[in-house]
């Protein structure tokens, strides 16, 4: 069986409330969400911590994922990115849209391509478009999504007016965008 | 809002908001849109997708046993959750923590009993409080599962639903209960091979049952088939 069905079957299971599953679950990948939410905070302390709680929404969620949008891994780890710049803004105090996904996007979302493409092609699509992109540019939507940075964050990172960085970021998604549907 | 709007600036919004950029007001009227626009779910998923394989560089790092301690006891410890525990380990026990068959009860049951022959399984599908029972028996030949509520019954609004968990596999529904104590089930062809070996469970779903297909809300009891 593929991962993908694996991880799938176990969140179902989950889902019921069999622990076994959910055991199995954290053993496959606790270590990645770990990583995920390390990379985001940079401390361990508040990284365990925000694990703990990932996993307890991992369980009391887990019948909201379903297999008709993204692949498993792309939800959990979504779940713990989202849960990890939660805290990381709130440490900050900073004003900002929560990202809470795994409660609104992810009731019914609809198949997409992307999600039925093998993980390894998918893979190297998105590093070929993210070469094709200035590099700093590259950079921002990185640290976006992997640091949770702001347009605020970035702008001060590199040194351009807020708006300014808003509108290189937004072209370059849709630059993004069209490499990825190509 | 209404309006067709422009693709690509939904492109680029739904890419803002699966990188977080949005403010506060900018995301809750996404999240608005997002439930009613399943075209602005599929580029909101694409993109999580596309940025999840971003997730791809970072090494795992094993969490220290504590977590998984903490995890535990925040979701397991508590009496509210006991039935979890139990289910637990009903599933992996095969049957260790399964409440035992009452075969008297089921054979002076005139309406388990109902029709021709007597039944090849049964299963009591029961909470560890006993707040909701639920008697089945199955008549492999016609594919008809009988039930019989005994105790309890749906919250007002909310329906119960039936599930067949096959060992590893998902858990499949069987129908939603009815409102009346007595129903008979046509088991589909596709799960009737795995029910003499199955755990019949009842979950908490809104009225007409779960939208997804699998369960959504909280597990009120379960139940090893057995023979008779």
């Amino acid at each position: 069986m593929r991962d993908r069905d694996e991880i799938e079957a176990l969140l179902a299971r989950a889902a019921i409330a069999d622990r076994a599953a959910f055991d199995d679950l954290y053993s496959r990948t606790s270590a990645k969400l770990f990583g995920v939410v390390l990379r985001v905070l940079n401390d361990r302390a508040s990284s365990e911590d925000v694990l703990q709680e990932v996993y307890v929404r991992i369980w009391r969620n887990a019948g909201r994922y379903n297999a008709n949008g993204l692949n498993p891994m792309t939800w959990l780890i979504t779940v713990a990115r989202n849960a990890a710049i939660d805290r990381l803004r709130r440490q900050k105090t900073q004003p900002t849209g929560d990202v809470d996904v795994d409660d609104v996007a992810l009731a019914d979302p609809a198949p997409t391509p992307e999600a039925e493409m093998l993980r390894g092609a998918e893979r190297a699509q998105i590093v070929a478009c993210f070469d094709e992109l200035e590099a700093q540019r590259a950079e921002a939507v990185r640290r976006a999504y992997l640091e949770g940075e702001t347009y605020a964050d970035l702008s001060a990172r590199f040194d351009v007016p807020v708006n300014t960085m808003r509108t290189w970021l937004r072209r370059s998604l849709l630059k993004l965008k069209e490499c990825l549907s190509r | 809002m209404s309006e067709t709007p422009d693709r690509d600036d939904d492109t680029v919004l739904a890419g803002e908001y699966a990188l977080g950029l949005l403010s506060a007001e900018e995301a809750a009227v996404f999240e608005a849109r997002l439930g009613a626009e399943p075209e602005l779910r599929a580029l909101y998923a694409a993109w999580a997708e596309d940025f999840a394989q971003l997730a791809e560089d970072i090494p795992p790092e094993t969490p220290p046993a504590q977590v998984k301690t903490l995890i535990e006891s925040e979701l397991f410890d508590t009496p509210r959750h006991s039935i979890w525990s139990w289910f637990g380990l009903a599933a992996i026990g095969g049957g260790l923590a399964v409440a035992a068959l009452a075969l008297a009860v089921f054979l002076g049951a005139d309406f388990l009993n109902d029709g021709p022959g007597a039944p090849d399984y049964v299963a009591e599908i029961t909470a560890e409080d006993g707040s909701l029972t639920i008697e089945a028996a199955y008549h492999a030949g016609e594919a008809r599962l009988v039930l019989e509520r005994r105790a309890g019954a749906a919250r007002p609004g909310r329906a119960l639903e039936l599930w067949l968990i096959d060992g590893d596999a998902a858990p499949a529904s069987l129908g939603v209960l009815p409102d009346d104590p007595h129903a008979v089930f046509e088991v589909a062809e596709g799960h009737r091979a795995a029910m003499p070996n199955a755990t019949l469970a009842i979950s908490d779903e809104p009225a007409g049952g779960s939208p997804t297909g699998l369960p959504t809300g909280d597990v009120l009891a379960a139940g090893q088939v057995s023979s008779i």
